[in-house]
């Protein structure tokens, strides 16, 4: 279609990577072609009738008399525009009940959302902050919050919904080429760049909304059952407790080259006395950091401001996970 | 002309200046000022206030765009991002864009309109004025103590967790509304009541019918916001839990609260922009406003389907199926009433005689850019297509253009149009239509840069993006330049009119209006007589030359 | 110039001789009795909505937990509640004799009528008042303080780290155990009765004030405007208590 080269679909719109997506595009494109159409219509008489009857010596407006071809055609836009607006009302809520409904046979992914990262936990109880997904398969996203509003948005597969906390939500979609997609949260859910002391943090550390991106990997089924299976931990405790630490956010705050961050560094501080915010001393045994994961707040470092920043781990991480994250602070010597 | 010299009895304050005198030389000192019931200097006081407050929003919308100029951290951090946003759509929201016509130009001209000498409640309406302040104070010391980074919405859970102050400016927005609410119900008493000899319901200027409906919503659906907020207040204060997941609260509740009133409030910001292209498009053209009964009409069925159609906002946020079907289909209905009111414009062109002052073109530039947001707005209204383009920059272009390109063009072309009559100088076209292109062009870049990326999958309110994004912000970056160029330009052009324009001659733009039939300024109590209305305020072909002389000598009408 | 053709004037007669009362923007007396009913009426419609917001959260939250709803409301005092709703059903009646005597002229009994209605909303204050400090006694006050007796747990900087607790209450010889979910009855209760409790002081102002003017003689059978439009006012006052009570208090 020659008139689509003006403005080719993939100028306004992503690529399409999901079984929505050419329907979707479809309509928009309809939308958008009905717009112009309405768009150069309505302008076009304006700036020809303006041009036309401009104020000029000789030209007088004239006398407004009552016709009934005006009557008519007042009543004319207003019903005709029913009949453009029905279709468009039924096309788009088709489309959408397609999205609502996901098939009997998808794989369901569990998304938690949280300030500011994504976890997708597979059905084989593994996790990761990267979501892979197999092409030409049914995906199902169970999704929640947990503390404010997130959404889950990937404009690849033109699918988007809210992330509630104290409820589940849910989204599905069957990609439909390989490759690899961007990840956004869509809903405004507040940013940090100061620590708690109120200094500004470097650019690189600030985290947010904005930072609440990730990717969808979408692999060929083959790939995807070895993602899965690599999944699986295998390796030494202290390799999976790398894996978490780098999976679960503690990177975030938490650094391993003994500089200091938001939060006390992980280098060498593992079995050590430390000064506590209020005055005493405490030993960063086992039992002192499975009490900071699961209750962040019950024992703060010294220069460290209270109430703490990090969330609760709690049915985040599963116990073996709490041994990971212990058993790598332990590697990581002065 | 039957100049009754005898003063207009009275018995409250006003009373005591000279009833023959502008209302601007009645009284002399600040005194007057403050402490007035006189609507057209309330009028005139929201008007500075209002102008303030659009700069200040302004500036923040300016320090925003320039922020996302480049990647990562460009002039602040990003904490300050998140609050300079806040503030540029509160202020804009609340202290800008819903007073803006309505408390400013349409308490200055409804009374006048209608052939009365005041509203019906001209203390409240005074009253109206400080609460405005009080809210504004209380809303802006907000951004000394910790400042707002909720986004203007304040969505639940996230408002009543963050370590900011929503608390006051919530609570600024809860007394700003009891502003709202007492401007509306003045305007409502005073459309119904006060309406002088021969201003039947079919007589009233488009303008009020305008402002009538702006009010019917804003007396019904404001009280809403008030009891919203209020929860919020309480939330954060005591943690009620009304909002709160974890009380067994529901925080899309909030949502639901908040946009049934906050729909209903993009018709009490855009209906007064229609309302005053109305007025200018019947003035410049010389013809009687193409349909009027329907245009009266369409005005009030915007405000009511407004009422109906908030669940649009929250397609994404897990609504039923059912509830989803209804908001879509009602949202539709929308475009019928808004697609009448551009036809009509359109219509009252043809056979006229186009004027193009400043007024006009802003008036002209008003179809073109809410034909634009109108359109973007059946992408939105479809349910299939929305789930994409929510919370993305294409919905930020979309009621920027309704807002922006709609109420504010209105806004700006009412202040031209209406300039020579509230201040008695002519201001100079040459610099204001500069303003004008700059205005127009710097716009449509801005925000046509918007759309595209947003289309593309650019969120809103996100303090940095990814590469791909990065020509989009830039170009609307710049065209942000152009329109803050554009708009300084404007207020130059008007303000310095104040000291140097020539004095304007009662009716400069020759218009058949009911408010160009007074004296120029208008008098303390607008009229000397309550004048009798014997035609219609669009009805050139009645009015006697007389009644359409410019008072320019004839061959050098202003402007030309 | 072309300006004011006619004489409003010679269609109103009674311009000229502009009452005392007759603000001067007003025409006739009838212009600006008209202009301030509608005013009221205008104004009661936008506070039925605002209390709007709150039955609407009510009846959402009832239909979710029925049976909390229905057991969360025995902690609520009935015969208190029901006297109430007597004392303000009578003195809707004596505002409204109030009214009528206004319009007969009747001043001394206008103002008889203004104080009992006054009388009666104390009273009726006076049991809010006992019904609320024993809630609070008993950790009842929503949000932060459920299930934290009395204020000082939970206000200011204490507050902040209280979280709410599950309650047994001691009513009527029955000791009810109330979950922490209940809050969300309480925090209904509270916002609407506290929000109606200020309407009633709205209203007794107006109608305190309302008294001295009559009692000062502003008012005649022509005029007396400030007395009709205190007592539609005070009409709504006792209306949305009345939908108040079988909600709150008498849960099915």
């Amino acid at each position: 279609m020659k008139l689509a080269m003006l403005a080719p679909t993939s100028f306004q719109l992503p690529e399409a990577m999901s079984s929505f997506a050419p329907t979707i595009d479809d309509l928009y494109m309809k939308i958008y072609w009905l717009s112009v159409v309405f768009f150069v219509a309505i302008v076009g008489a304006m700036v020809y009738f303006a041009v036309k009857y401009r104020k000029r010596a000789g030209h007088k407006a004239e006398a407004a008399t009552h016709s009934v071809f005006m009557d008519r055609l007042e009543v004319f836009w207003t019903v005709a525009p029913i009949f453009i607006l029905l279709p468009l009302f039924h096309e788009g809520f088709r489309g959408y009940m397609d999205l609502s409904v996901a098939p009997a046979d998808s794989i369901e992914i569990r998304v938690r959302g949280a300030q500011w990262r994504w976890e997708f936990e597979y059905p084989n109880g593994e996790s990761d902050n990267v979501l892979h997904v197999p092409v030409n398969k049914n995906v199902k996203l169970i999704m929640s919050s947990e503390d404010v509003l997130h959404a889950f948005f990937v404009p690849e597969f033109r699918v988007k919904k809210d992330l509630v906390p104290g409820m589940y939500s849910s989204v599905w979609f069957r990609p439909t080429v390989t490759g690899e997609a961007d990840l956004f949260c869509a809903e405004y859910c507040g940013g940090k760049s100061k620590d708690n002391t109120g200094a500004e943090l470097p650019p690189a550390q600030f985290n947010g909304h904005w930072s609440m991106i990730s990717k969808v990997k979408i692999d060929t089924p083959e790939a995807f059952d070895k993602y899965l299976d690599n999944m699986a931990p295998v390796g030494p405790l202290e390799e999976r407790g790398r894996a978490l630490y780098l999976k679960k956010a503690c990177v975030g705050c938490h650094t391993i080259d003994g500089s200091k961050g938001v939060a006390p560094t992980w280098k060498g501080v593992f079995g050590k006395s430390h000064k506590m915010a209020d005055g005493t001393d405490a030993v960063m045994d086992e039992n002192y950091v499975r009490e900071s994961i699961l209750n962040p707040n019950a024992k703060i470092v010294a220069g460290y401001t209270a109430p703490s920043v990090m969330p609760t781990y709690q049915g985040t991480l599963k116990e073996k996970e709490i041994d990971a994250i212990i058993a790598f602070m332990k590697s990581l010597k002065e | 002309m039957s100049a009754v010299d005898k003063p207009i009895a009275g018995h409250v304050d006003d009373s005591h200046g000279d009833p023959n005198a502008s209302y601007l030389e009645a009284k002399h000192g600040i005194g007057p000022w403050l402490y007035t019931l006189d609507h057209k200097r309330i009028g005139l006081m929201y008007l500075v206030m209002i102008s303030l407050a659009f700069l200040a929003g302004g500036i923040f919308a300016l320090l925003v765009r320039l922020e996302l100029f480049t990647r990562g951290k460009t002039i602040i951090d990003a904490e300050t991002y998140n609050k300079f946003f806040t503030l540029h759509g509160a202020i804009m929201v609340f202290l800008f864009i819903i007073p803006s016509i309505p408390a400013g130009l349409g308490n200055f001209f409804l009374p006048i309109m209608v052939g009365a000498k005041d509203v019906a409640f001209p203390r409240l309406n005074m009253w109206s004025f400080y609460i405005y302040l009080i809210g504004a104070v209380i809303s802006l010391a907000s951004i000394v103590i910790g400042s707002v980074d909720t986004g203007w919405t304040f969505y639940t859970p996230y408002s009543t967790t963050t370590a900011t102050a929503v608390a006051s400016m919530t609570f600024g927005v809860f007394v700003l509304g009891f502003s709202s609410i007492l401007t509306g119900l003045n305007f409502i008493v005073t459309v119904h009541t006060m309406r002088g000899p021969g201003i039947t319901w079919r007589r009233l200027p488009l303008f009020v019918w305008g402002m009538y409906s702006t009010a019917l919503i804003q007396v019904l659906a404001t009280p809403v916001l008030a009891i919203t907020v209020a929860l919020l207040m309480m939330e954060r204060v005591f943690g009620l839990g009304i909002f709160n997941p974890k009380l067994g609260g529901d925080p899309v509740l909030f949502q639901h609260f908040f946009w049934f009133y906050s729909h209903p409030a993009v018709y009490i910001m855009i209906v007064p922009g229609m309302a005053i292209i109305s007025e200018v498009l019947a003035t410049f053209t010389r013809r009687p406003i193409v349909g009027y009964f329907a245009g009266a009409m369409s005005s009030l069925s915007l405000a009511l389907l407004g009422f109906l159609v908030w669940g649009h906002h929250m397609f994404t946020a897990g609504m039923s199926e059912f509830s989803t079907m209804l908001f879509s289909a009602l949202t539709f209905l929308v475009a019928i009433p808004s697609g009448v009111k551009v036809f009509n414009w359109t219509a009252t062109l043809y056979k006229g005689e186009v004027w193009f002052t400043t007024p006009m073109l802003y008036a002209l530039s008003f179809i073109f850019l809410f034909s634009i947001g109108g359109l973007t707005g059946l992408f939105l209204g479809t349910l299939s297509v929305d789930v994409h383009l929510h919370d993305t920059y294409f919905v930020v272009a979309h009621f920027h253009y309704v807002m922006m390109g709609g109420t504010v063009m209105g806004f700006l072309a009412g202040m031209f149009y209406w300039w020579p009559k509230m201040t008695g100088k002519l201001y100079n076209e040459t610099p204001a239509k500069v303003g004008w292109f700059l205005v127009f062009v710097g716009f449509n870049v801005t925000f046509i840069a918007q759309f595209i990326m947003g289309s593309r999958g650019m969120p809103r309110r996100y303090y940095d993006y990814l590469p791909q994004f990065e020509p989009f912000h830039k170009a609307s970056t710049i065209g942000s330049w152009i329109l803050g160029l554009g708009l300084i330009i404007e207020a130059v052009t008007l303000l310095s009119s104040l000291k140097n324009g020539k004095k304007s001659p009662p009716n400069p733009w020759g218009s058949a209006g009911y408010e160009w039939q007074t004296a120029t300024p208008p008098l303390l109590f607008n009229f000397k007589e309550i004048p009798v209305r014997t035609r219609g305020p669009y009805d050139y072909h009645l009015a006697t030359p007389e009644d359409l002389y410019d008072g320019f000598p004839e061959g050098e009408p202003h402007g030309d | 110039m072309a300006t004011e053709t006619g004489h409003a004037s010679a269609e109103h007669p009674e311009h000229q001789e502009h009452p005392h009362f007759l603000q001067h923007h007003f025409e006739t007396p009838a212009q600006q009795y008209d202009a301030s009913k509608l005013g009221m009426w205008v104004f009661i419609a936008t506070e039925i909505l605002m209390f709007g917001g709150l039955f609407v959260a009510y009846l959402i939250y009832h239909a979710q937990e029925p049976e909390l709803f229905k057991l969360a409301h025995h902690a609520l005092d009935k015969k208190l509640g029901a006297l109430n709703t007597v004392v303000l059903l009578f003195s809707s009646l004596t505002a409204a004799l109030a009214v009528r005597s206004a319009q007969l002229g009747k001043r001394n009994r206008t103002s008889a009528f203004l104080v009992v209605t006054l009388l009666c909303a104390a009273a009726f204050l006076v049991v809010k008042y006992f019904e609320y400090s024993h809630k609070i006694h008993a950790g009842l006050l929503p949000g932060r303080c459920f299930g934290h007796p009395g204020f000082a747990n939970c206000i200011g900087d204490a507050g902040l780290a209280t979280q709410p607790l599950a309650v047994s209450v001691q009513e009527h010889g029955m000791l009810l155990q109330l979950p922490t979910r209940a809050n969300m009855f309480f925090a209904l209760y509270f916002m609407m009765t506290g929000l109606h409790g200020v309407h009633v002081l709205v209203g007794m102002s107006l109608l305190t004030w309302v008294l001295i003017k009559n009692i000062k003689g502003h008012f005649s059978p022509e005029y007396f405007t400030h007395v009709d439009l205190s007592a539609l006012y005070w009409h709504l006052v006792d209306l949305v208590w009345i939908y108040l009570f079988p909600l709150l208090y008498l849960v099915s």
